[in-house]
């Protein structure tokens, strides 16, 4: 299928990210469509119409998320762009950060303008420091040549845009948590309501979207939403950037449509599985707070909708594939450890709970477990869920959940056996 | 007999089976909704929680306090709400009108078990140990919530317990739940912000920044709002365990705030006094200074028997031990009245009527004021001042820089206002001899500077009613002992103009009275008419002679007292005290 | 002025650097990141009295400096190694054997992990994911990106690193 490249278009590029680059790939060009010719409203309804789904995660619809707004202009609008990418498995908006900023940039500006915002913060993980120096470049850049500022392109649109680096937390990619890191705090979710939309950054309303999210709207802008609307399945819509990692044999970002079935993602192009003898035991497609689906039911196709009907979810498509020769217990425990080093410890079950989980594991993955610990965990899981400030309850329960259900017998064999039929190297650190 | 038919029920708002029942009219800033099918109507930003309080319904929770900000982390409060397909926190939700609201039901009692399991997994099991033990939230809803047994065996997260976090709170890490009350406390009340909370997960705990301390003159109500043993007051620590203390309502006597206070007594002493809730004046809290003005009880020298003697001899006054009062054995209350009444008309007959004086303290309760008042006016004793007791300035929170309790109940008496001025002429005239008889009430004058030694042994009556062997009861020809703080029943009137009613918390030793009593005894040695026998019946009397007392009684004052009426408008009155204003969901 | 300066935990550049960070932002409190930040890109790490200096420029408490600094993992507490290497821990750096590099690294350094080695030079952190999963086994030393690991790749850094 011939697929035309467009978030990753530019990226290939040598010198890529600087403006000149850019522009000439075409860069900036539905900005000035958009100074020229379009109300912000008009822009708004051109995204709606569009169908994008946010990318960062959750999949809401950026439009919609948009009209949130009040009405009322007493307060600034800000829009925050979530660049914390740290959902493990996850590496897209890094590339379009450090291959194709100015795409991303123009996006921001776009969406600013569309939302009567004045001041844009670019919220960039602290990990990333080669990705911020490639922004700060490019956001300078931008500014000498007109695209940000005052008056942008003679429009009489003004807007300022701030690098800001988080220094290392996970939650910080959760939207409320993510505002507060910004206002200088602790990076703790809010209790919503009120949302970010109604009351945001600094008390006043805001949008958050993630990166890739905003890197689709210069080309809605520029085609049109009939176009887009085009890309990918109904109410899935869009070019998308899908991430293969794990036991393949080239791991990477790659562009498709939404929709792509997972195995043609998987073998044409990250190039299959890593080692021909240990073919594929378990995915999980959408980065690790997604639910994983074992090999049996892999047949699927990588969309918001389609994953859902799975019983699991596109997230933030950071895709992590494991063979055979993957112990699944010591693969959860892996990530319990993980949810247990980023829980924020705000509110009591995830606090708690992400600790009880690495204990059992730990035990289990040691030869240590009994009999009732994968229904313990199973249980304790599910006080978890749908209990929590903010949805890292979910993050961690859903693998839990879904590890010990899909591998019970796994599980289980590490009880009878006294200890981890693959040798328990997860638990030797 | 048919039943009347009912009005017609509004439309319900989606089809149901049965119609919901139905919802109280509302005014324009209120909303209607059923919390276990009971209809509560309340004001429009009232949370669910608020909602359920009003209809007397228990919604546990740890981390909301009226008090403070809405914090919504113990997930402790949770409630079904109809249409809401998550579980929501009551404390964060506001009620709307028409809102369904299931309290009680299996979904809801799972997740309290389910947040009691997670709670108890890190707790240490301090029970038997630990000072919260009878008034801990943990133990209420493990009891009231809990599964009952555990299911963790592992390893318990392990932090610094017995921490001196400040001079008098010490914290326990393992304890600590991290609901985060002490520090919006420190944050958003005393606004001291010594407190935060570090690390993150598992492992976060709150503590003060390395090397400073939670000191600050209002620490001990973290402590009061800590719903576990993670912060307890170190005066209090180990001394008592909770249910064996007699609680008895009664008014901190500290300063002129009268902040509402709890005695917890056990075995006729008081183990701590804790505030007791009231809007007008000090909200939920206390300062640490009030926490401690039964200390004196603990080891003050006391007077406890009345003294007298014959003649006027020196003791050394402000000597750093207890005075000796040479005692004429065997002296009975009466006696040692007779011998007053005596030496006080005696130098009136040798130097005239002006020569006698008094000096009776605000630190009194309204009772022993209006009693001193008439006594002495029987005695013919006109001149009298009530010395002031300031310190520094009013802090923006509670306390007050005049610290006696009842300057404004010595005004409402006719004995007029504290005054430094009147304090310091009558100073000097003793020192120059032109007064030679002083009747002391409740004060120290030695003690405080203003009389020396020279000036008091020239005295040729000085009688004293005092709780404390002061080095001016050592002086004394007659002392006769009084009831100390907490140790009778008496009204004070606050800066605020507000009458309140202390409770007595613990008897007091040896043949100590309310100096109400001695007064009117004394009296009656100058024809005072009048039996009046309990604390109650002085104030009826009172309330009858000055107006701005009047309707009230000991009865009408209850827990919470009442504002008097004066004649101008009373400074502060009427306002709620600082930082005690229920706050905005 | 050299007075001040010679009181500050900071130098006169970086004080300078934290002053201009205060108007930057609709809001002063936004300042506190990045002056933390300016405080460890002089010093390395930030000490207690950095963390109370720093609490007086942007108007907070010290202990609300120190919430958040030991909130996030990328402020350091105490000194760390003049290269401080920080492997991937999570799980598909796991799944291509971010551990076995890890043990490598202890191995040839001596130390364990959060340890120092004792000429300084390096120290060891484990890390959650650095959204670099397509160069798995991946680490970072200070800022920069090392993909890709092994144990010969961890044999030639460290003989490349003075």
């Amino acid at each position: 299928m011939a697929y035309e490249k467009l978030l990753l278009k530019n990226a290939g590029r040598e010198n890529s990210h600087t403006i000149d680059v850019s522009l000439k790939a075409g860069g900036y060009e539905a900005l000035k469509k958009a100074l020229k010719g379009m109300t912000p409203e008009a822009l708004l309804e051109e995204v709606k119409a569009s169908g994008l789904r946010g990318r960062g995660g959750a999949g809401f619809p950026t439009g919609m998320k948009w009209s949130f707004l009040p009405k009322t202009r007493d307060k600034p609008r800000y829009l925050c762009v979530n660049a914390d990418e740290s959902e493990p498995g996850t590496f897209k908006d890094r590339l379009l950060i450090e291959r194709d900023p100015h795409l991303v940039l123009e996006g921001i500006i776009l969406s600013s303008f569309a939302i009567d915002c004045h001041t844009a913060f670019f919220y960039i993980r602290g990990e990333f420091q080669k990705g911020c120096r490639i922004f700060e470049q490019a956001v300078a850049e931008a500014y000498q040549k007109g695209f940000l500022g005052k008056n942008i392109l003679g429009s009489g649109y003004d807007l300022d845009v701030l690098v800001y680096r988080g220094a290392g937390a996970y939650i910080c990619g959760e939207e409320t948590a993510l505002l507060e890191s910004l206002e200088g705090k602790r990076g703790l979710p809010r209790i919503k309501p009120p949302f970010p939309a109604i009351v945001g950054l600094y008390g006043c309303p805001t949008i958050i979207n993630n990166v890739e999210t905003l890197a689709n709207v210069p080309f809605i802008v520029e085609r049109g939403a009939a176009w887009f609307a085009g890309i990918g399945r109904p109410k899935n819509t869009g070019p998308k950037l899908f991430c293969l990692s794990g036991h393949v044999k080239k791991p990477g970002v790659f562009e498709a449509p939404l929709g792509i079935p997972f195995l043609e993602l998987l073998n044409e192009h990250a190039g299959g599985m890593l080692h021909p003898d240990r073919p594929l035991k378990a995915a999980v497609p959408g980065g690790s707070s997604m639910k994983i689906l074992p090999a049996n039911r892999c047949e699927v196709l990588l969309d918001f909708d389609s994953l859902a009907a799975a019983g699991t979810m596109l997230g933030s498509a950071g895709g992590m594939v494991m063979d055979s020769g993957t112990c699944m217990v010591g693969a959860l425990l892996n990530l319990a450890e993980f949810y247990e080093h980023e829980s924020c410890g705000q509110c009591t079950p995830c606090r708690e709970g992400t600790g009880w989980f690495t204990k059992i594991l730990h035990r289990l993955e040691t030869g240590h477990g009994r009999k009732e610990d994968p229904d313990l965990l199973i249980d304790v899981a599910r006080r978890v869920e749908g209990n929590t400030i903010c949805p890292f309850g979910e993050a961690i329960a859903w693998p839990v959940q879904s590890y010990v259900a899909e591998f019970k017998s796994e599980f289980d064999d590490h009880v009878t056996k006294g200890a981890c039929p693959f040798g328990g190297a997860a638990a030797k650190r | 007999m048919p039943e009347p038919t009912p009005p017609a029920p509004p439309a319900p708002a989606a089809a149901t089976a049965a119609p919901p029942p139905e919802l109280p009219a509302t005014g324009p800033d209120e909303v209607a909704l059923l919390i276990d099918d009971k209809p509560v109507v309340v004001k429009k930003g009232t949370t669910v929680l608020q909602a359920a309080e009003r209809l007397g319904i228990v919604v546990p929770h740890y981390c909301y306090h009226p008090g403070l900000s809405v914090a919504g982390n113990c997930r402790m409060c949770f409630v079904e709400i109809e249409k809401m397909p998550k579980l929501q926190i009551g404390c964060a939700t506001p009620a709307t009108q028409g809102m369904v609201v299931r309290t009680a039901n299996t979904r809801v009692k799972s997740a309290r078990e389910s947040i009691m399991e997670f709670l108890l997994i890190n707790h240490p099991l301090d029970c038997p140990i630990c000072d919260q033990a009878g008034e801990c939230r943990l133990q209420q809803y493990a009891a009231a919530y809990g599964r009952g047994e555990s299911r963790f065996v592992e390893e318990k997260i392990h932090n610094d317990k017995g921490v001196p976090i400040g001079p008098r709170v010490v914290f326990d890490g393992e304890r600590c739940i991290k609901c985060t009350r002490c520090i919006r406390f420190c944050d958003e009340v005393s606004k001291t912000h010594e407190l935060g909370l570090f690390e993150r997960g598992g492992h976060a705990i709150i503590g003060t920044f390395p090397g400073k301390s939670l000191d600050n003159n209002y620490s001990g109500n973290t402590v009061d709002i800590c719903p576990v043993g993670a912060l307890t007051w170190k005066p209090f620590r180990f001394r008592a365990r909770v249910w064996f203390l007699r609680n008895v309502p009664s008014v901190c006597i500290g300063c002129a705030r009268g902040c509402n206070v709890e005695l917890g007594t056990f075995d006729h002493r008081i183990r701590r006094i804790t505030p007791r809730n009231n809007p007008e004046v000090n909200g939920w809290w206390m300062c640490d200074l009030g926490r401690q003005t039964y200390e004196p009880l603990d080891g003050r020298p006391r007077l406890e028997q009345p003294a007298a003697r014959g003649a006027i001899a020196a003791g050394p006054p402000g000597g750093a031990a207890a005075p000796a009062i040479p005692v004429t054995a065997g002296v009975t209350p009466g006696e040692a009245l007779d011998r007053a009444a005596a030496l006080l008309r005696e130098t009136a007959a040798r130097h005239g009527a002006a020569s006698l004086a008094a000096i009776v303290s605000a630190r009194l309760t309204l009772e022993d004021l209006f009693m001193a008042r008439k006594a002495l006016q029987q005695a013919g004793i006109g001149r009298v001042v009530v010395p002031p007791h300031e310190s520094g300035e009013d802090d923006p929170l509670l306390l007050r820089r005049d610290r006696t309790p009842n300057a404004r109940g010595a005004e409402i008496v006719g004995l007029g206002r504290p005054d430094a001025a009147a304090t310091a002429r009558l100073a000097a005239d003793v020192k120059a001899g032109t007064v030679k008889g002083l009747v002391v009430v409740g004060e120290d004058p030695a003690g405080d500077g203003l009389l020396e030694a020279p000036s008091l042994s020239a005295l040729e009556a000085l009688v004293v009613i005092d709780a404390w062997r002061t080095p001016t009861a050592a002086a004394a020809h007659v002392a006769l002992p009084a009831t100390g703080p907490y140790e009778a029943d008496g009204v004070a009137v606050n800066f605020q103009g507000r009458a309140q009613l202390a409770r007595r918390g613990v008897p007091a030793p040896g043949l100590a009275e309310p100096s109400w009593r001695w007064l009117r005894e004394l009296g009656r040695r100058f024809g005072l008419a009048g039996s009046w026998n309990t604390a109650s019946a002085v104030f009826d009397e009172a309330a009858a002679a000055h107006p701005p007392l009047a309707s009230l009684s000991h009865r009408k004052l209850g827990a919470n007292g009442h504002p008097i009426v004066f004649a101008e408008a009373a400074p502060g009155g009427g306002a709620p005290a600082p930082g005690t204003e229920a706050r905005e969901p | 002025m050299s007075d001040a300066a010679a009181t500050l935990p900071v130098s006169v550049e970086t004080d300078r650097k934290i002053d201009a960070l205060l108007t930057k932002y609709p809001r002063r409190s936004s300042a506190l990141l990045p002056a933390l930040y300016a405080v460890q890109e002089e010093h390395g790490w930030i000490s207690e009295e950095a963390m109370d200096y720093v609490a007086g420029k942007i108007g907070v408490s010290p202990a609300f400096v120190a919430g958040v600094v030991s909130f996030y993992t990328m402020y350091h507490r105490k000194p760390v190694g003049k290269h401080h290497i920080q492997v991937c821990r999570t799980l598909s750096c796991m799944l291509r054997g971010s551990f076995q590099v890890m043990a490598r690294f202890k191995e040839k350094l001596g130390i364990d992990v959060g340890q120092v080695t004792p000429d300084g030079r390096f120290s060891l952190q484990y890390v959650e994911c650095l959204g670099a999963c397509d160069t798995a086994p991946c680490a970072q030393v200070n800022d920069a990106d090392v993909p890709l690991l092994d144990a010969t790749k961890v044999d030639e850094m460290l003989a490349r690193l003075k």
